[in-house]
């Protein structure tokens, strides 16, 4: 089991904003796919420090990220 | 070290690691990139052993994107939590012993400058507080009175983070961490004034709260050490477990950081003034 962040993608299309992506403290795993406007999380690379959450919940107020429990190859 | 190294010679992309094709097509090597476009490459730092939420790590990240010319840049670091991070890159890394990473930095300019007098060879400190003001103070000084050309960025988590919380010069005063139950009973090391005063040609303080102000920062630091002397930047990395700090509030402790005690400093002389206005204007002028 893992608790990675996970991105609400219907939520996050509604802004064109990529500030979670600038605050994470891992390189190249929370990223942004600038087809679809939204953000995506490496779930193999994410250490579950939840400042995604922090930035797009607490600052910004657009609740698009929340942390969830992974269990490997899924 | 240079452009022509990085590259992959044609007929071996098939036999060469993944990550090291991508870094070469999608990553920063030659180009000029702004932080903002974080997203859009294959950065320089690869996964590394930091702990979970670390803003140290977080730094890191930004002073890679950061880089004006990664091909063309040495960095050095010393004993402590950022080297963890910093040895994950794509970019070569020397390991100092304990507080001698501004002498080793010294004589790597200087070997570089004779080495290739006509092309532009960077050279960047990355070490902790207890690296360059507690037990390197000695060099890290001795570098800025000989007006080296070379950048020295200290991450300061006010802590020795790796060997179980002891205090350092930079922890603030009154603090209690594990192996300080008393608390610590003198202020904390005024490093921006120092460096000041030793000769630094450009000093800044900063808290990392704000991306494009730290590549901005960064950036400046590494061209004025190229043409004028040596150039100081003090962040502030919290370390969230010798603090206690739950890592969804890391950003929040630094922004609150911010407003008390690490708000935005930068000092410059008249000459770097002149000299970063030159560049920046040069900079502007190739990118439309």
């Amino acid at each position: 089991m893992y608790y990675v962040a996970d991105v609400k993608e219907s939520e996050c299309a509604k802004y064109n904003c990529k500030q979670c992506v600038l605050f994470c403290p891992e390189p190249n795993t929370l990223m942004y796919n600038s087809e679809k406007h939204v953000a995506w999380v490496d779930y193999s690379r994410c250490k579950g420090c939840a400042i995604c959450v922090y930035v797009c919940s607490d600052l910004l107020k657009r609740n698009c990220i929340e942390m969830v429990m992974m269990t490997t190859g899924e | 070290m240079g452009l022509e190294y990085v590259k992959i010679s044609p007929g071996f992309e098939k036999y060469m690691p993944k990550d090291y094709v991508d870094l070469v097509k999608y990553g920063q090597f030659g180009k000029q990139i702004d932080v903002q476009q974080i997203d859009q490459i294959k950065e320089l730092v690869e996964e590394h052993p930091m702990c979970a939420g670390c803003y140290m790590a977080y730094f890191v990240r930004i002073f890679y994107a950061s880089l004006p010319k990664p091909e063309d840049t040495i960095v050095l670091g010393t004993a402590g939590c950022a080297r963890l991070a910093l040895s994950q890159a794509a970019v070569p890394f020397i390991y100092g012993n304990y507080g001698d990473t501004n002498a080793v930095a010294s004589g790597l300019k200087r070997a570089l400058s004779i080495r290739f007098p006509d092309k532009i060879k960077d050279v960047v400190v990355v070490a902790g507080d207890g690296g360059l003001m507690d037990i390197g103070f000695g060099m890290t000084m001795h570098s800025w009175f000989r007006r080296e050309k070379f950048t020295t960025i200290m991450v300061d988590n006010e802590v020795y983070g790796n060997t179980g919380g002891q205090e350092s010069g930079m922890s603030p005063k009154g603090v209690q961490l594990k192996m300080a139950p008393k608390g610590k009973k003198f202020d904390k090391i005024n490093a921006v004034e120092l460096a000041k005063t030793a000769g630094c040609v450009y000093v800044a303080k900063l808290a990392p709260t704000n991306p494009k102000r730290i590549a901005k920062t960064i950036k400046r630091a590494i061209l004025a050490a190229r043409e004028l002397g040596p150039t100081f930047i003090h962040v502030y990395t919290s370390c969230n477990i010798e603090y206690s700090i739950p890592t969804e509030r890391v950003l929040a402790d630094a922004k609150e950081r911010e407003k008390n005690d690490f708000g935005f400093y930068e000092w410059m002389t008249d000459e770097a003034k002149e000299y970063l206005e030159e560049q920046e204007k040069k900079m502007a002028e190739a990118k439309t």
